[in-house]
């Protein structure tokens, strides 16, 4: 019993150490002294100081950010009203097919999605840039949305809706005071899921951006074909702390809804002591 | 009746051509313990809910303290509902569920603070006010979901089998306290059960339903000593149900004897179904029986003895008894003449009553 546990453990610290092994090699040289990863010679920053002067590098972090945060929103807000429409459809076949299309785009291949809104855009004479990558990235984002969303509709009791209506709700004081309390985690896991499938999308954002807008991901793809600098590696290993910190801040976060709760409630004691 | 609080007139209701309410007519009066008893499927759920304001008949009409109220949706009328799951909400606590009624209305916060605590302590949990909804015990809950409903001060209260998720212990208790709660409130309980035993406990009337009509209406003493048909009898109560035959007024046949009993107005020789409940039969030596049986089997159920046996006519015979006797024997059975409550078959309730009061004065 024991050994077979050992062997598990094993097994588990191998697979980790093959996952998280080229991130640590890649991690390891960008604070090489030399221009290569060949061989390191030596302790140094001064690939980090490069980074942070140059000054494109870091307008397109920016930019890449700036999407993801922005897309994640809209995609947030379509994506859970469309889960409560998909959710309140009577009829069987016609949610079924709503499911469908939603989840045919989430396993289409991003180069087709990408190829499609080059199509479209042109089509449409759109300027490709901030916008046209904006829009893409919130229509790849909305199934995700959808599909975090509407597990936790699907979670709530219907008499709960009942009850509210019974105690004298509109429509629209169930949603808001019933409804949208209730799916918060689902929606605040499919922020955080669009926010990161916008973040590291290279295949449709390649196809939609245009001259003179750029993300992360483009942008390291087109100076890797140059040949390797080792800026990239300092500039991976400051996204991979970010997104370090971005999961302890998801935990954290959900941690403090619980904690937020009941600091409400003492809140709410606090008045009814006086 | 002077002035129901609701009255059904007429009402049916079909699921896609599949009716579930037949030509419902009822009153209620207000200030009573109601309760619609019925097997699943009945259709006593589909009143409650139609009276909630949750579903909509499909035809016939419902009127509240006279006035039509079947067009008014559920959040305009001044009715609450508890629900077979509580249907608390989790994302708030104790205090906040109570008050979201209140709130909706607009209510000063003090007067939502000084209702909160009125209903905690009509259901006796004052102090819970700050608790989570997730903290609480399945019989705390009901008891948050009634404070819930009449902090909202309805004129009718109706409860959809609320205390099936109770344990035994546990739904006696609340059983005794909805009953208390609803004198002290006065309100009308409009309560659902499949549950007879629960339905004479707690009701001063009971509506028995089956299949989409209610078949009787009346007290709990009513419906148990003069059920009105086989179904009735079945589903209130243990019955030993044996088809005879009427004599003449007061006298009836079943088992090759003629019996002494207090039902009337029937025609001679009309085919019919005599009850006589388990409790109302007493074993004794075989000579003095009015009927002779022998013993089948015989269960101890902690108050008494449950002894099923046959008659020579091989009908099943369930006796109720505190004392013990053989399994295999043969023994007598004696009853009085009005422990026999005749039905016949197919007789509505009006003409049941009307045949009743003719000779119950």
């Amino acid at each position: 019993m024991k050994s077979k546990l050992k062997l598990s453990n094993l097994y588990l610290t191998l697979v980790f150490v093959i996952i998280y092994l080229p991130i640590a090699y890649l991690i390891f040289y960008s604070f090489n002294t030399g221009d290569t990863m060949d061989r390191f010679t030596g302790f140094s920053m001064k690939h980090y100081a490069t980074l942070l002067s140059d000054t494109r590098m870091i307008s397109i972090v920016l930019n890449t950010v700036v999407i993801a945060l922005l897309s994640a929103l809209l995609a947030t807000v379509i994506g859970t009203l469309g889960a409560l429409w998909i959710n309140q459809l009577k009829q069987r076949t016609m949610k079924n097919a709503v499911l469908s299309v939603n989840n045919v785009l989430m396993v289409s291949p991003d180069v087709i999605i990408g190829a499609s809104f080059l199509i479209l855009f042109s089509f449409l004479g759109f300027k490709l840039g901030f916008t046209s990558v904006l829009l893409s990235h919130i229509a790849f984002s909305i199934p995700i949305v959808v599909l975090m969303v509407l597990p936790k509709i699907n979670e709530m009791p219907k008499t709960m809706l009942d009850a509210a209506y019974d105690l004298g709700a509109t429509k629209w004081q169930t949603l808001s005071r019933v409804i949208l309390p209730s799916i918060t985690p689902g929606i605040f896991a499919g922020y955080f899921m669009a926010f990161t499938y916008s973040l590291d999308d290279f295949a449709v954002t390649f196809f939609v951006t245009g001259n003179g807008f750029s993300t992360l991901s483009i942008e390291i793809y087109s100076r890797a074909r140059q040949g390797v600098d080792l800026e990239v590696n300092a500039l991976s290993t400051l996204m991979f702390l970010v997104s370090l910190l971005l999961v302890v801040g998801y935990y954290l976060l959900e941690k403090y809804g619980h904690t937020r709760k009941i600091n409400r409630n003492k809140m709410m004691k606090g008045p009814n002591a006086q | 009746m002077a002035n129901p609080i609701i009255e059904f007139k007429n009402i049916s209701k079909k699921y896609d051509d599949n009716p579930v309410l037949k030509k419902i007519d009822f009153e209620i009066e207000s200030g009573k313990f109601y309760t619609l008893l019925g097997p699943s499927g009945s259709g006593k759920t589909t009143i409650l809910r139609m009276i909630a304001g949750f579903e909509d008949p499909t035809s016939g009409e419902i009127e509240f303290e006279g006035h039509r109220i079947d067009l008014t949706p559920a959040n305009q009328r001044p009715i609450n509902t508890i629900f077979q799951d509580y249907a608390l909400f989790p994302h708030l606590n104790v205090s906040q569920n109570i008050a979201f009624g209140l709130e909706l209305k607009k209510m000063n916060k003090a007067d939502i603070k000084a209702k909160v605590a009125e209903s905690l302590r009509m259901v006796q949990l004052s102090g819970y006010e700050n608790r989570e909804i997730t903290a609480l015990s399945g019989g705390q809950k009901q008891r948050i979901a009634i404070a819930r409903a009449i902090a909202n001060e309805p004129k009718v209260l109706l409860l959809d089998e609320p205390l099936s998720a109770l344990d035994h212990k546990l739904r006696k208790e609340m059983q005794v306290e909805l009953r208390a709660l609803q004198q002290r409130l006065g309100i009308t309980f409009i309560f659902v059960t499949h549950d007879q035993e629960e339905a004479l406990a707690l009701s001063d009337q009971i509506f028995v339903m089956n299949d989409g009509r209610i078949l009787q209406s009346g007290t709990p003493v009513d419906i148990y000593d003069e059920p009105i048909n086989h179904f009735v009898a079945d589903f209130i109560g243990e019955s030993n149900i044996i088809p005879g035959t009427m004599t003449a007024d007061y006298l009836v046949h079943f088992d090759h004897k003629d019996f002494e009993c207090v039902d009337a107005g029937m025609r001679a020789d009309e085919p019919v179904e005599i009850v006589i409940r388990p409790e109302d039969l007493d074993i004794t030596d075989l000579d003095h029986g009015k009927l002779q049986v022998t013993v089948d089997s015989q269960l101890f159920r902690g108050v008494d003895y449950q002894i099923t046996g046959h008659d020579s006519d091989n009908h099943e015979w369930t006796i109720n008894s505190i004392h013990q006797t053989t399994v295999g024997a043969n023994v007598g059975l004696i009853f009085d003449p009005e422990d026999i409550h005749i039905m016949r078959f197919g007789e509505d309730e009006e003409t049941f009553d009307a045949r009743l009061d003719s000779y119950e004065e």
